[in-house]
Parts: structure tokens; sequence; C-alpha cells
């Protein structure tokens, strides 16, 4: 496709709406590396004199911010990283693994009626903080508070229905008939499905599980009220850096979700050409 | 002596309130090249995938080469099949198209080479062979689709309707090569197409499907002379078979009514008619139905279709309209509103009971 230059008022409409976008990442980042003078300084200063890590060497060393005379930090965020990483992944991974073989079951065999897909969706209509408290209790019960198992079992159940959808999309665009003929070719129809059609929706698995990473990564209710010592994630700590003497800590929480935004910066760009593929263009007759 | 390649028994499919296939029976001998032929929704696409082992009967069994496969997972049944769509591997170029049943069948790399390369030189492809899918025309995927299926050597091969993607010409050539290629190499071929010209071209039989029932089984010629009922018999032939009311007086040696004509009927017709007289539904070919010199039954034209060689005319006779087909030399005199004698084909007549279409002659 040719690429048509761009008229001058689209160009100045993009550059708008890039600013805007962009523009909370830039003042996340700017707070990322100002002193602690400078966090609520009026009028704001846009771009730091002095520019500094000290946020940084905070979140791990907590006495670090001491140097400029702020204090009360009380807890290296060191575990709260570990335990993001840990809980998202896994809850991801398994997530993204089941919601597949649902997936290929409800598209391919309509696995449990013609409402299962529906049904499935359904879990996802009363809001979070309705089935909090009840969680807690339940998972006080069974032992499963405070620890990752039961936040990775939430977060799975959680997402299952999204990456169930997701997933059953990609797959329905995928004409059955090629695994079909894979099987009379000679495959099983478990290979069937896992060698011919996972390679071909491949971008959509990439795009599925960024978004799964995404909402787990971001979840800050359940970790909240199903923590107390033993675990904590990212978006939990980010809210603990509020001090008795000096106030919120606007520059160590910077520092943090600058952190946090990392990985999905990575991962983006890693994926972003899987993301808008058409792979079976060419397929079958349409 | 020939085997018996393909056993389908009394074989049932209901999806929901519908049933698909009902008690369908019926054989491919080896060698042979066997049509199923019917309307969309007749059930031809179910029976093939239910012979592939993509659907699982609720009834009846399949035998390929005598071996009991009712049960048995797509992969271990030995046919080879080919999609109404398709079905290529869109990530895959056309060698590892062609290749991939060997592949799964783990060949040696140089064997696969080998097959793969002398089967696409076969069919004309070899310029594809690293080509994807998505690059090829219409006939060059249908030939992929012919290769992955002829590179194996399966006991059976299943065509779903594999030539009505492609343009008119290319359908009729590639129609002829692949009865070539069958006979040659002396393949089971079952295919499935709505088409009763494709189906009158290359069958040596047709087996007729109506509404997931198999209604007839019979060789082209037979099916199109000697249909099992009405139904059968315009479904094949076009212009469609004339239907026309009848009667018939078993007296002075038995006669005719067919418009405004009475005629003697011929003994053939005459004996299955019976004793008794009777009114019917009497079914004339279009090339069954001719212009008499003089005499015949009345009939005024309403239109002409010049179609080259033949013209198609339309007559009405006594508020029946009739069509026949004449040579064009004929066609081109006549004038609409041109008042003629017909005389009919009687020995070429079939006969029907008017309401239930069923054969009485």
């Amino acid at each position: 496709m040719p690429v048509r230059p761009l008229s001058w008022f689209l160009l100045l409409v993009l550059l708008g709406a890039i600013v805007i976008t962009l523009f909370p990442t830039f003042w996340i980042v700017m707070t990322a590396i100002k002193p602690p003078t400078d966090w609520n300084a009026a009028p704001a200063i846009w771009i730091p004199s002095k520019p500094t890590l000290v946020n940084f060497r905070t979140l791990f060393d907590p006495e670090a911010i001491r140097e400029y005379g702020v204090g009360g930090v009380s807890q290296a965020a060191t575990m709260s990283v570990l335990g993001s990483i840990f809980a998202s992944t896994t809850a991801t991974a398994l997530s993204v693994i089941i919601g597949l073989l649902s997936a290929i079951g409800i598209s391919r065999y309509s696995s449990g009626g013609r409402a299962t897909p529906l049904l499935i969706l359904s879990g996802r209509m009363f809001p979070p903080a309705a089935i909090a408290v009840p969680f807690v209790i339940i998972f006080s019960n069974i032992a499963l508070i405070d620890t990752y198992s039961g936040l990775i079992a939430i977060y799975v159940a959680a997402t299952l229905p999204f990456s169930t959808w997701m997933l059953k999309s990609f797959v329905d665009e995928i004409p059955r008939e090629i695994e079909e003929a894979a099987m009379v070719d000679g495959k099983s129809r478990l290979m069937a499905h896992l060698t011919v059609t996972l390679p071909l929706i491949r971008g959509g698995l990439f795009a599925t599980t960024l978004f799964i990473f995404i909402l787990n990564w971001s979840e800050f209710l359940f970790a909240l009220v199903l923590s107390y010592t033993n675990i904590e994630t990212i978006p939990v700590r980010l809210a603990k850096y509020v001090t008795a003497t000096a106030g919120t800590l606007y520059g160590v929480q910077a520092a943090l979700a600058v952190l946090a935004m990392v990985p999905l910066v990575i991962a983006g760009f890693l994926i972003q050409n899987h993301l808008a593929r058409g792979m079976t263009f060419g397929a079958v007759k349409r | 002596m020939t085997g018996v390649a393909l056993q389908v028994d009394r074989i049932a499919k209901r999806f929901g309130r519908l049933d698909a296939l009902s008690d369908v029976s019926f054989d491919v001998a080896d060698g042979e090249l066997t049509v199923l032929l019917g309307a969309a929704g007749a059930g031809k696409t179910t029976t093939l995938r239910t012979i592939a082992g993509l659907e699982v009967p609720d009834r009846g069994r399949v035998f390929v080469k005598g071996r009991d496969v009712t049960h048995l997972e797509p992969k271990d049944r030995n046919l080879a099949m080919i999609f109404d769509n398709l079905a290529l591997y869109p990530n895959k170029t056309g060698f590892a198209n062609i290749a991939h049943p060997l592949q799964v069948q783990k060949l040696a790399a140089t064997t696969i080479e080998q097959r793969v390369t002398a089967v696409a030189a076969t069919l004309r492809i070899s310029h594809v062979l690293n080509r994807l899918p998505a690059t090829m025309s219409g006939g060059e995927r249908q030939r992929v689709a012919l290769g992955r299926a002829l590179v194996r050597d399966p006991d059976l091969f299943l065509l779903d309707e594999p030539l009505s993607s492609l343009d008119a010409m290319l359908r009729i050539e590639l129609r002829s090569e692949l009865k070539r290629m069958q006979r040659d190499h002396g393949y089971a071929f079952l295919l499935a197409t709505p088409d009763y010209v494709e189906a009158l071209a290359i069958a040596d039989r047709v087996v007729m499907l109506v509404g997931g029932q198999v209604r007839q089984i019979a060789p082209p010629q037979v099916l199109y002379d000697d249909p099992v009922d009405r139904e059968v018999a315009r479904f094949v032939g076009a212009p469609e078979i004339n239907l026309i009311a009848a009667d018939y007086d078993p007296s002075d040696g038995g006669r005719i009514r067919i418009a405004d004509a009475v005629m003697p009927l011929p003994v053939a017709q005459r004996e299955r008619l019976g004793g008794a007289s009777r009114s019917f539904q009497a079914g004339l070919r279009p090339e069954h139905v001719r212009l008499s010199d003089g005499g015949g039954a009345a009939a005024r034209v309403s239109d002409i279709e010049a179609l080259g060689l033949q013209s198609i005319v339309t007559f009405d006779a006594s508020g029946a309209v009739l069509r026949a087909v004449v040579p064009s030399a004929e066609g081109r005199r006549l004038q609409i509103g041109d008042r003629v004698g017909l005389t009919f084909s009687l020995e070429r007549m079939i006969g029907f009971e008017e309401r239930t279409g069923s054969r009485v002659a």
C-alpha cells in the first residue's frame, strides 16, 4: 500500500493527540527523577535542573531518601516487584493455556452447548468489589489468604473469560477445514489443533497474552484485600508511599510506576509486528 | 475382478432437529468414479465428512476396503479428501502443502522430494512449489489441493465440489484432467457436486441424494433417461423436462391425449400404464418435442432463445407450456406468435403420478 503524505491539518491533529496521550507518561518520568524539593513545587517544575536517581534507589534501599532529609519509608519494594512478576506471569500463563484449550473446545466442538461462551462471560458481569469481601472470608477459611496461590487462582478465574473469548475469536477465524485436512493427512485431533491452528493464530495469542498480563499486572483490589504481610504486588506498594512526616512520596511512587511500565513497553515493542497480521489470507476460497 | 473400495451401510446423522442423512447406503467400486449428486443441503458434504471421519454417524457403518472404519479417527482411515474451500495451509509453501501428508508419515526427505516433484510435474504446478497459497491463482490452488491428495496412495479419494470455484473454461479442462488421472491410475473417486452436467460428464455411476436420502443409484445415462421419480427427472437436464397433463385410454390399441393431440402409444409405455384408463403427468425431454410437418398438437410460439448450435423454443399448447430444443436453422424460421404443430417421441416419454410424482410409465 502506498504511503500518502499527511496534510498539515491532519499532522497537527495527530501531534495534538500524541501530546495529550503521552503527557502523563512524560510527567511521571520527570517526577521520578526529581529531588523531593521539586515534587510539588509551585510554580511547577517541568524538567528538573538537578535530576537524580534517588527515588529509584529508595525503592530498594529505604534509607537512601534520607540524604534529602526525608524519612519514614519502612520497607523496600523488592518483594512487591518480585511478587508482581511471579503472580502476573504465572496467572497469565495459566489463563492463556486454559483459555486456548477452552477456545478450541468451544469453537470446534461447541463444548457445553451453544450458551457456554455467554455463560463464561457472565462471570464478568458483577463488579469485583461485590465479591472481594466474600473471597476474603472464604480464602481465610481455606488458608489461601495472603498466599500467592490464592491470588493467582483469583487472577486466573477473573481473566479466563477474556482469554477464552479473545482466543475463541481468533480460532473462529481459522477455517476448521484446514485442521480437518491435517487430520485426513494423518494427524491426530489434538496435534491438528496445536500444529496447524496455533501457528496461524500466533499474533492473536501474543495480543491476548499481553492483554491478560496487563490486567493482572495492574490489578489492585484483590491484591490489597487478599494480602497481609506475606505477599505484595506493585499496585499495592504504590499506595503505601505515604509517610507521617513528609506526606506522600510522589517521586518514589513515580519511580515505581516507571519501573512497572518497562516490561509492558518492551513486550509491546517485541510483538507489534504480530498484532495486526492477517495470517489466513489465501487459505480458503471465500 | 474389482473389489469394493467403499461401502456405506445405512448411515444416519441428525443435527438438532434436522435429519441430515437417513439410511444412506451405497458402494464405490475400485477404480470407479462415483458422483454424489444433489442440491445444496441434500447431504453431500455430510456424507463425505462422515466417510472421512470428521463426523460420527448416529447409526450405520462405513467400510473402506472391507475394513470397518466407522469409529476410527480420520488419520487411521487412509483416505484423501479435497475440501470445497480447499483448506490449504496458508503459512506453508506449495511444496510444504503437498508434502505434508508424507511428512506426517515421517518418510525420508529424499523420497518426499521425489514424490512431490513428480506430482507437481503431472499437475503442471512445478512453478508454484516455492510460493504461498495467497500468491497463487484459483486454478493453481486447486491443483495444489489435488496434489496434496494425489501424493499419497489412499484407498479412496473424497472430493467435495472440487471444481466449484473455477471459471467455466478451467472447470471443463480440470474436469477431464481429473477423470483422465482417475482412470489412468485406477483410483476410486467419490465426488460430490450439485452440477448434473459435471456428474453426467465424468461419473461411472451417480448416487442421487434428495433431502438426506438416496433416491437413485444409476449410471448417468440411466439417470437421465429413466429417473426414478419427478424430482430426479427435473433435477437432471436443462432445459428442465416438460411436464404436461396426459390422458391414457387403453381401448382401440392404446391411445394417449397430450394437449389437443390424440396419438397411439408405443407398446412399452402401454404395458407399464396397464389396462385401465387414467390421467397422469407426461414427462418429455425438450429434445423429444419436435415441430411436425403437419398435424400434431396445436401450439403457439411464445419465446425463442438462440444458443448458437441450437435454439430453445417455448410453446403454448392448449394452455400448457412446452419447451423444445431444435437445430438453430429450424429455430430461425420461427417467430413469436407463429402457430405450429408439435409431435412427440412418445417411445422416450416417461409418466408420473400427478400428485406424488412417482413413476407410472
